[in-house]
């Protein structure tokens, strides 16, 4: 028995986990890729993190322009902005206090403890890396944390179902706007375009598993890993796995069949992925389908909302 | 060795220089040694060294910020959350005092049940004129709703938290004030000795203290005993207002020591006089709440109009049957302070017996005699609406300005019905930590013990929630009048 609202919060703290982790990573890697590249770059390379993020428009109506130390304000620290890393843990952390009777004690004091060691850092005075590291070991954490305390009931699934979807999404994300920048944006060395696709690869923790299976850097490698790798932990196709499964155990549905219509979509983009080959996917436009994933991933979350979270009762 | 220790010379030790004064010190006795009960406790702070204290103090701040045991502050417009003040040193009381505490309120509780359920019934007692009609019909909190109505079982109170003060005169326990609709504060009782128990291992070794977490799985068992349907195991729920509730953390607390559902008003629907709660997978009946959500807002159609804490067409569903509520509606008839003053007379008129712990002399100021005495006192009296709780609404006469004393003298005057007066009572002390002298010294206490009442017998956590008055001098215990709270230790024995 889950009630609807738990169900709701247990969701939405692994979304926001998960999005303070990746927006760590991609926030991290590129400010130490841009150590070493010519400085006139600089300017161009952050502002596509910043679009990553789907937050332009409210950076360009605080900041005249994209700097590491804008950047770094902004998807760090910024309360204007609700998916700063910061405010997600703040998210976070508010969900799991609304239920912290259902989740366990190590869970909570976990996430409570990484709230307090985030909101006391403040971006004038820490180093960027320093605070990356907090967070993503914080996300490591809570993913050990849940893994080890967390009975394998609905609310588990909950939680995987809001990790892997916010994933999913954000590893589609990153290579929307990075592949797009490389392809279409200012001329780049061929050299640093290398740096570049290694800073995609890192962000997602994916380089030495790259390495091992391709060797070489080639922009439709990373891509196919990224999207359709059936192992790394961070690819697309990965991840709609795992949440089909969590979808399924929360309704008792059997493969192939669907009980709801987040079920339904995410039986297809799945089974889409796992028998797509990358040359298809980039003859019909690589940008025009990470963007129907994207908005698919979007429909997927509003259902699981319609069918489990707020559903009309008639009384 | 930390930052506050250097300051003082290093052999000052906790105790050096502390005396009691001339109030009744709970641990120590007027000559400055230790009394009986706080021997074997003393003996270990007494030589411990600064830097160590700080250090288990810390600590304990520590564990308290990480479980997130706080209560949150909106005064700076933020929403900072702050601790509740925990002072270390234990309140201490043995056995044979607390035998003659436990009997007297379990009597109390009884007598209030009983009281209850005359009020909502056959009204005896003021047929018999014990207590004057008007003023138990002109209580804010009496609830007409109710009279006629049979609760499971016929037990109003089933959580109550009473408090005592040691008055330092007679150096008797007294009752100040009943709480017999939602108290709060368990939580910090059992989270207090958690702490405690963490701190300070040694100190429970060599002292035989009575335990208290079996508080909830009695709760638990009360709560089940009220289901309506026989032969189903029940499903209880705790109700709470929510997240910016300041005992939210309590709620939660007990739902998962109970291992039941806490839900808001809107997790709950009625359909047909039915109370459900609506789950990812439809809607699940609950035969139980333990609301910790007041009268007013408990149902919007019947109560408060516009309530979003409530669940619409839940006093319908009591009416029929369908849902056992704890406590009852309608059980601030029986805690209302000038309601106060009679439950001795309750005492003796529903159990033929005498009572065994005192109240605190009252005047009501509905008696135009008393009305008079108390506006020409007003600056040795505290004054205390009638229907209000957790220190809203009062004057405490001593420390007033002439502005507040005038300004209560009207109020008395346009609503004498609405306050009462009592004494100023020299509560008792306990030694507890100083950061500005980096030692102990006295400080006011107050105690309020948990009763759990099943319908045949009353159950109560050895001890309570002991508050502090953390402030020299300061007779307010309220967190938000700078109190805290200390662990309260009921031993085996007297020593």
């Amino acid at each position: 028995m889950m009630l609807s609202r738990i169900a709701d919060s247990l969701f939405w703290i692994g979304r926001y986990m998960e999005r303070a982790d990746n927006t760590a990573r991609i926030l991290d890697v590129n400010y130490h890729m841009l150590l070493e590249q010519p400085p006139n770059t600089y300017k161009l390379r952050w502002d596509p993190l910043i679009a990553v993020t789907g937050e332009r428009a409210r950076f360009y109506a605080a900041h005249q322009e994209a700097s590491a130390q804008t950047a770094f304000e902004f998807l760090g620290f910024s309360e204007g902005n609700p998916n700063s890393i910061a405010q997600c843990i703040v998210n976070a952390r508010e969900n799991a206090r609304t239920i912290r009777d259902r989740i366990s004690r190590e869970l909570w004091e976990d996430i409570n403890s990484l709230y307090h060691r985030v909101t006391r850092m403040r971006e004038q005075e820490e180093d960027l890396s320093r605070f990356c590291d907090a967070v993503k070991r914080g996300g490591h954490r809570f993913h050990g944390v849940c893994d080890a305390t967390l009975a394998r009931d609905e609310g588990w699934h909950f939680v995987q179902a809001g990790c892997v979807l916010e994933r999913a999404e954000m590893t589609a994300r990153i290579l929307d706007v990075h592949y797009h920048q490389l392809l279409e944006g200012p001329r780049i060395l061929n050299e640093s375009r290398n740096h570049l696709w290694m800073a995609v690869l890192k962000s997602v923790a994916a380089f030495e598993f790259y390495k091992r299976q391709y060797g070489q850097i080639e922009p439709a490698k990373v891509a196919e890993l990224l999207l359709l790798d059936a192992r790394h932990p961070r690819s697309v196709r990965f991840n709609l796995s795992a949440l089909q499964s969590s979808l399924y155990a929360i309704s008792g549905s059997v493969p192939g069949t669907y009980a709801n219509e987040a079920e339904r979509l995410t039986g297809k983009l799945h089974e889409s992925l796992t028998y797509a080959r990358i040359e298809e996917i980039f003859a019909g436009g690589l940008h025009e389908f990470l963007q129907d994933l994207q908005q698919t991933c979007r429909s997927i979350g509003e259902e699981i909302t319609g069918a489990y979270f707020h559903y009309s009762v008639v009384a | 060795m930390s930052a506050a220790a250097a300051e003082f010379p290093p052999d000052q030790l906790l105790f050096t220089g502390y005396s009691p004064g001339s109030f009744y010190d709970e641990l120590i006795a007027p000559n400055g040694e230790p009394r009986p009960c706080a021997a074997r406790m003393y003996e270990q702070l007494a030589s411990m060294p600064l830097d160590i204290f700080e250090e288990r103090r810390k600590l304990a701040d520590l564990s308290y910020l990480v479980q997130g045991i706080t209560f949150t502050v909106y005064s700076d417009g933020r929403g900072t959350e702050r601790l509740f003040p925990f002072d270390l040193v234990p309140r201490i009381i043995p056995r044979s005092e607390w035998d003659v505490i436990e009997r007297g309120l379990a009597q109390r509780v009884m007598a209030l049940n009983l009281y209850l359920q005359d009020i909502y019934g056959a009204q005896r007692i003021l047929k018999d004129r014990i207590i004057p009609r008007h003023l138990v019909f002109s209580c804010k909190h009496f609830r007409r709703e109710m009279v006629g109505l049979n609760v499971p079982r016929d037990i109003y109170v089933h959580i109550s938290g009473i408090d005592l003060v040691r008055d330092s005169r007679t150096g008797q326990y007294l009752v100040l004030e009943d709480n017999a609709r939602s108290p709060s504060g368990i939580s910090y009782v059992l989270e207090n000795r958690l702490v405690m128990r963490r701190t300070f291992p040694r100190a429970f070794e060599t002292s035989e203290v009575m335990p208290v977490d079996h508080y909830p799985s009695e709760l638990a068992r009360i709560l089940r005993s009220l289901s309506p349907r026989t032969g189903e195991r029940p499903v209880v729920v705790l109700l709470t207002p929510g997240l910016y509730n300041s005992a939210y953390f309590e709620h939660c607390f007990l739902a998962q020591e109970m291992g039941i559902e806490l839900v808001e008003g809107r997790d709950l629907v009625v359909v047909d006089d039915v109370v459900y709660m609506k789950t990812i997978h439809g809607l699940t009946r609950v035969d139980v709440i333990y609301r910790r959500v007041d009268d007013d807002f408990l149902d919007p159609l019947a109560f408060r109009a516009g309530s979003l804490v409530g669940v619409p067409g839940l006093i319908n569903a009591y009416r029929a049957g369908n849902i056992g509520l704890a406590n009852a509606i309608g059980t601030g008839v029986a805690d209302d302070k000038a309601i106060y003053a009679y439950v001795p007379a309750f005492i003796k008129y529903y159990l033929g017996e005498d009572p065994i712990l005192q109240n605190v002399e009252t005047y009501l100021c509905s008696d135009p005699q008393h009305l008079c005495y108390v506006l020409d006192h007003l600056p040795e009296l505290v004054v205390k609406a009638v229907g209000e709780s957790g220190g809203y609404g009062m004057l405490m006469g001593p420390s007033a300005d002439k502005k507040t004393i005038e300004e209560f003298r009207h109020r008395l005057n346009a609503d004498p019905r609405n306050y009462i007066a009592q004494p100023v009572i020299p509560l008792s002390r306990v030694p507890s930590f100083d950061p500005a002298i980096g030692g102990m010294s006295p400080r006011h206490v107050d105690l309020r013990p948990y009763c759990l009442y099943d319908g045949e017998k009353v159950t109560i956590v050895p001890g309570g929630l002991t508050r502090v008055a953390l402030q020299r001098g300061s007779l307010v215990v309220n967190s938000s009048q700078g109190g805290g709270s200390k662990d309260t230790w009921v031993l085996r024995g007297d020593e």
